[in-house]
């Protein structure tokens, strides 16, 4: 029996190891969801990321000049624009204090720059300096000045990794700006799409898409993207429609990760509702 | 002889280092080369199909836990471009394998086996067509990773420091 064995094993090693490994890759890949797991994972990433960083940081200094020069038209534009923006701000003053609205307008805003990006393009994935030393918790979003980038996945100490809009894993509760209506944003693997929107519905090409007030993951709506396409799919009923992101993922540097994760006792009552 | 398995993943966090620094810079199209890949096909035409296929399980292990992908899925994708790799091992083939332009053409062949496996797994889909991912998503990556190879053949110094 040994020797059977002994001669399966010399004559067949490596295709034995080779299904062992692949089962045990397929059993891990089961436990992603896992606590322990993505423990591991945070300490893991953070420790890598603390040496990255500072290699990138060398190789970013060769970006500086055009990135300033970028920066300082970026700038002159919103001077333009927040001068009329106090003047509306002023007026929306006036109306509130006679209605007595809230105030909800101040958001925190954590400063974060990307240390790494993934190499896939179906989970792309960028990991940044700013951990839960830095109040970062994972649900967060992750935008800059021209929109969502993506949501914080995980978080260490020092560094959190967050999926972008190019991740398959991701899924959106959006909403076409114009119109309201609903849907949900994935990342097909080659092209950002809102699905399930029935054809009948009022969405054009140059719509605005904004994260949806009723996404359980972000609190209010913060841009995504535009339209680009629209049109039937092979049923018939529901429609196709191709988003055009507002922030180039390739090129990004630099963002901002909004401190506020939406309120799990909202969350709860919502569930509850549903449940009865 | 432990130096010989420890080697491989001291190399590789520099490698890696490299990958996600430096090689973002060489981009064409949104496309970058792999040299994870490129190394783990060296191992394993130099020293075996058994120990390419857990050298593949190793990196990829070690790419999902730093990058934040699905744990297991590089693990997978590696581990099986690790075996192809290490079909073109051999005591007469190896010195070829990795001298000439052969060693370009099995990365090509490694990183397609290699982009399809991890595509596939993580957009499963019944409707996946695999001639799509092939086509649109391994083709292009694959080729410029065995374009990067060729610089690999003439690097004077591998077999010194391999």
């Amino acid at each position: 029996m040994f020797r059977f064995f002994s001669k399966v094993w010399s004559n067949f090693r490596e295709y034995i190891v080779l299904v062992i490994v692949v089962l045990l890759s397929l059993i891990i890949l089961s436990q992603n969801q896992n606590l322990q797991v993505q423990k591991v994972r945070a300490i893991a990433f953070g420790s890598f990321a603390s040496v990255s960083s500072i290699i990138s940081d060398l190789f970013s200094t060769t970006d500086l000049k055009r990135e300033n020069r970028e920066l300082r038209e970026t700038n002159a534009k919103l001077m333009l624009m927040l001068s009329k923006l106090r003047k509306y701000g002023i007026t929306n003053d006036e109306l509130r204090n006679l209605v007595q609205f809230k105030d909800t307008t101040a958001f925190p805003l954590i400063p974060a720059s990307i240390v790494s990006k993934s190499l896939s393009f179906v989970q792309n994935s960028i990991t940044l300096n700013a951990g839960s030393k830095d109040s970062v918790l994972a649900g967060m979003p992750v935008l800059n000045d021209e929109g969502l980038i993506g949501i914080i996945q995980s978080t260490a100490e020092e560094f959190s990794i967050a999926k972008t809009l190019h991740n398959v894993d991701l899924k959106l509760a959006v909403m076409d700006e114009r119109s309201r209506i609903n849907g949900i944003l994935k990342w097909t693997g080659e092209e950002l799409i809102m699905m399930n929107i029935p054809s009948t519905y009022d969405i054009e090409a140059g719509d605005r898409i904004v994260t949806s007030d009723i996404s359980s993951i972000v609190a209010f709506p913060i841009p995504v993207g535009i339209v680009e396409e629209f049109k039937p799919d092979a049923s018939g009923v529901f429609s196709y429609i191709k988003i055009k992101p507002f922030v180039d993922l390739a090129t990004i540097d630099n963002l901002f990760i909004l401190a506020v994760v939406k309120s799990k006792q909202v969350e709860d009552l919502e569930l509850n509702f549903y449940r009865q | 002889m432990k130096w010989k398995y420890i080697f491989p993943f001291i190399i590789f966090f520099f490698v890696y280092l490299v990958q996600i620094t430096v090689v973002p810079f060489i981009r064409l199209a949104g496309v970058i080369p792999d040299l994870i890949l490129i190394l783990l096909v060296y191992y394993s035409i130099s020293r075996g199909q058994l120990y390419g296929t857990v050298l593949g399980a190793g990196y990829g292990l070690l790419i999902d836990l730093i990058s934040g992908n699905l744990l297991g899925l590089s693990m997978l994708s590696k581990t099986i471009a690790g075996f192809v790799a290490g079909y073109f091992t051999g005591e007469s083939k190896k010195d070829t394998n990795v001298s000439t332009y052969n060693f370009s053409l099995i990365v090509l062949l490694c990183s397609i086996v290699d982009t399809i496996v991890f595509t596939f797994f993580s957009t499963f889909d019944l409707q996946t067509n695999i001639l799509s991912i092939l086509f649109e998503q391994a083709l292009l990556p694959s080729l410029y990773t065995a374009v990067v190879s060729i610089l690999f053949i003439f690097y004077p110094f591998r077999r010194r420091m391999f």
